[in-house]
């Protein structure tokens, strides 16, 4: 039983979702996110392997890599049945299923055919997320969103084929950057962890999903990519630099950006940042930060979407500009939400604070004084946009006016399982440790360091305050923010129009051309029939019928010569 | 309800002196702690205080700089 791979079940349970009753369909899907985690005490090793095509395809790896993701995923799928379970409807639930169990499927593939087999899986159903908001304007970014995840695939797979050619081997293990091959999955990786001009289908497309759905896509497609960059490029260090990019400029982009779900969209663009520095750096240390900062991440990030979706539920905006006093109307909503804006402003006591001490710990011993100083600077922008703005705009700020009533029930006790994640990971370190990759010997806890983080934190706050008081905080405007997705949403259509045009038009001329000739050599053709030059006049289907085996014996000459 | 606003600009007030208090008691706690960074720099004279601040000041000019050049109409895509 525990052999099958983690995930698989849920694949398979997603195809039953929709002939289930509502209540019996929420219990159905925690049962078979049960018994798929139950795949997760396997143990290390290799469980499940099937040989195609003279390949072995290794569908069950299971190492101390594997296990804290897998533990994760299967945590945010319990908390996406609960959030969900007022949703009547079966399809964002197939949908979400399927793409939790594909996620949880690549993370244990111990091969590069298997990685990419679940990595479009993740892709395919997790589209159906966005599709389920049915307007128009989803419906185009789930298209967008499709284009760019299946791009990554393909260039997954081109680059499996020639690194087999190259190695002799698809094992998912350790690569080097060198050759097409590696840039290729590199690349590949990139895409899916949302990397700088590589970003724009995340902030495009999230904040279009359903409520449900964003908080379904905020776990799993970035982080797998973190994942897959954790196994196969720990240490190459164009991820420091790359890493470090991602947590600067989405921090710009979050303060000016009105749609609360996309400044969530770019916080998390800035939190990723922050893993792939710590694998570029590649040490165990650094390895244990990423993979803490994924666990902790995964779940604040959670909260703050499944907040901000509570309000959007009620209300029907998350746009700042529509928002705020709601601290009455939706106090508990309030509460999870500033919990999870604490956790992800790394504010002591929280999970942030024990997940992000390990990469700093790990920048610091490094010597990458310069990355380190970004990272310190995107920390306090992280507070800025998702620990202040966040909360600040939805439930103070102004009274917006409106009244709604508190969240559903189901929603706050998944965004009370989510904010007491964030606080049992602040408050108990040491436990929450001994589930990473490597062992880790470190207290985040000493005065020093404590009071070191709440001078950080607190003076950007104070900053906060001091520019909204003395009105320099740039006032929530309706907008949209020019991002990294422009480039394909206009530049490239509108500076190729005239190539498109004029490819257009050579296709219309050569168009014109052979229907031009067809027409003549018809003619002609009948034109012969009609006079023959000498001889009797053939009846027609004779004539036709000689002519096709006049033809057949040309095409078997050339074929056969 | 519809004293709601004079209810957040108290509760803002409120907030700001809170937060002025503990600032400065986290000022007062560099003489007392002896606080040190995973980097030298760090080790300066109330580093985090000023750096914290610095960086969140020049992220919000650096935004309102940026909205200059890449913000468009809401309806810009449709």
């Amino acid at each position: 039983m525990t052999d099958i791979t983690p995930g698989i079940l849920m694949i398979i349970a997603a195809g039953f979702v929709p002939y289930l009753p509502h209540h019996i369909r929420q219990i159905f899907m925690l049962l078979a996110i049960s018994l798929s985690a139950f795949s997760l005490t396997a143990g290390a090793g290799v469980h499940w392997s099937v040989a195609v095509l003279g390949q072995e395809l290794i569908l069950h790896n299971a190492d101390n890599l594997t296990l804290p993701f897998g533990i994760i995923f299967h945590i945010a799928a319990v908390l996406n049945v609960i959030y969900g379970w007022h949703e009547r409807k079966a399809m964002e639930h197939t949908a979400g299923l399927a793409y939790a169990g594909a996620a949880i499927a690549a993370v244990h593939a111990g091969d590069l055919i298997t990685l990419f087999i679940w990595w479009e899986a993740t892709a395919v159903t997790s589209v159906f997320l966005i599709l389920a908001s049915a307007n128009e304007r989803a419906n185009k970014a789930a298209m967008r969103y499709l284009l760019v995840q299946v791009a990554s695939g393909v260039m997954l797979l081109a680059g499996a084929s020639l690194y087999w050619r190259e190695v002799g081997s698809l094992a998912f293990g350790s690569m080097e950057l060198g050759s097409l091959a590696t840039w290729l999955i590199f690349i590949a990786f990139g895409i899916k962890a949302a990397f700088p001009l590589l970003n724009g289908w995340l902030q495009d497309a999230y904040p279009e999903a359903t409520i449900l759905g964003t908080v379904m896509l905020s776990a799993f497609t970035t982080k797998l990519a973190i994942y897959a960059f954790a196994r196969g490029f720990a240490g190459t260090e164009y991820l420091i630099w790359i890493g470090a990019a991602m947590t600067a400029f989405p921090v710009f982009f979050a303060v000016i950006e009105n749609d609360l779900r996309r400044v969530l969209a770019y916080s998390l663009n800035n939190q990723l940042g922050f893993m792939i520095v710590a694998i570029g750096i590649g040490t165990e240390l650094a390895i244990n930060g990423a993979v803490a900062h994924a666990f902790a991440h995964i779940i604040y990030k959670a909260l703050l979407f499944m907040s901000i979706g509570s309000v959007m539920y009620r209300v029907g905006t998350a746009k700042a500009t529509e928002l705020g006093g709601l601290y009455k109307s939706m106090p508990l909503t309030m509460i999870f939400c500033i919990i999870g804006a604490l956790s992800i402003s790394a504010f002591p006591l929280f999970s942030g604070f024990t997940a992000k001490a390990v990469i700093m710990k790990a920048v610091g011993y490094e010597g990458l004084v310069f990355v380190y100083l970004i990272l310190l600077a995107a920390s306090a922008g992280v507070l800025h946009h998702s620990g202040i703005k966040i909360p600040y705009f939805t439930f103070f700020a102004h009274d917006s006016g409106l009244r709604p009533k508190e969240a559903p029930i189901n929603m706050l006790i998944a965004m009370g399982i989510a904010a007491a994640f964030c606080i049992g990971i602040g408050v108990m370190p040491t436990q929450f440790y001994q589930i990473l990759p490597y062992s880790l010997d470190y207290q985040p806890y000493d005065a020093s360091h404590i009071v070191g983080q709440f001078q950080l934190v607190i003076f950007a706050m104070l900053a906060f305050t001091f520019l909204m008081r003395f009105g320099f905080y740039p006032p929530e405007i309706k907008s949209t923010v020019l991002n990294s997705d422009w480039l394909y949403r206009r530049l490239i259509p509108q500076k190729c129009m005239p190539i498109l045009n004029f490819a257009k038009r050579c296709s219309e001329f050569a168009n014109m051309v052979v229907v031009t000739s067809g027409k003549k050599v018809i003619l002609g053709t009948h034109y012969i029939y009609q006079h023959p030059i000498t001889g009797p006049v053939a009846p027609g289907p004779a004539a036709i019928a000689l002519l096709a085996l006049l033809m057949s014996v040309l095409l078997l000459v050339n074929i056969f010569s | 309800m519809s004293n709601l606003n004079p209810q957040l600009k108290k509760m803002g007030n409120y907030a700001s002196i809170f937060l002025l208090i503990i600032g400065f008691c986290l000022i007062i706690a560099e003489f007392f702690v002896h606080r040190h960074g995973e980097i030298d720099l760090e080790d300066l004279f109330i580093f985090p205080v000023i750096y914290g601040f610095a960086a969140s000041v020049f992220i919000v000019v650096v935004g309102i700089g940026l909205r200059h050049i890449l913000m468009r109409k809401e309806d810009y895509y449709d």
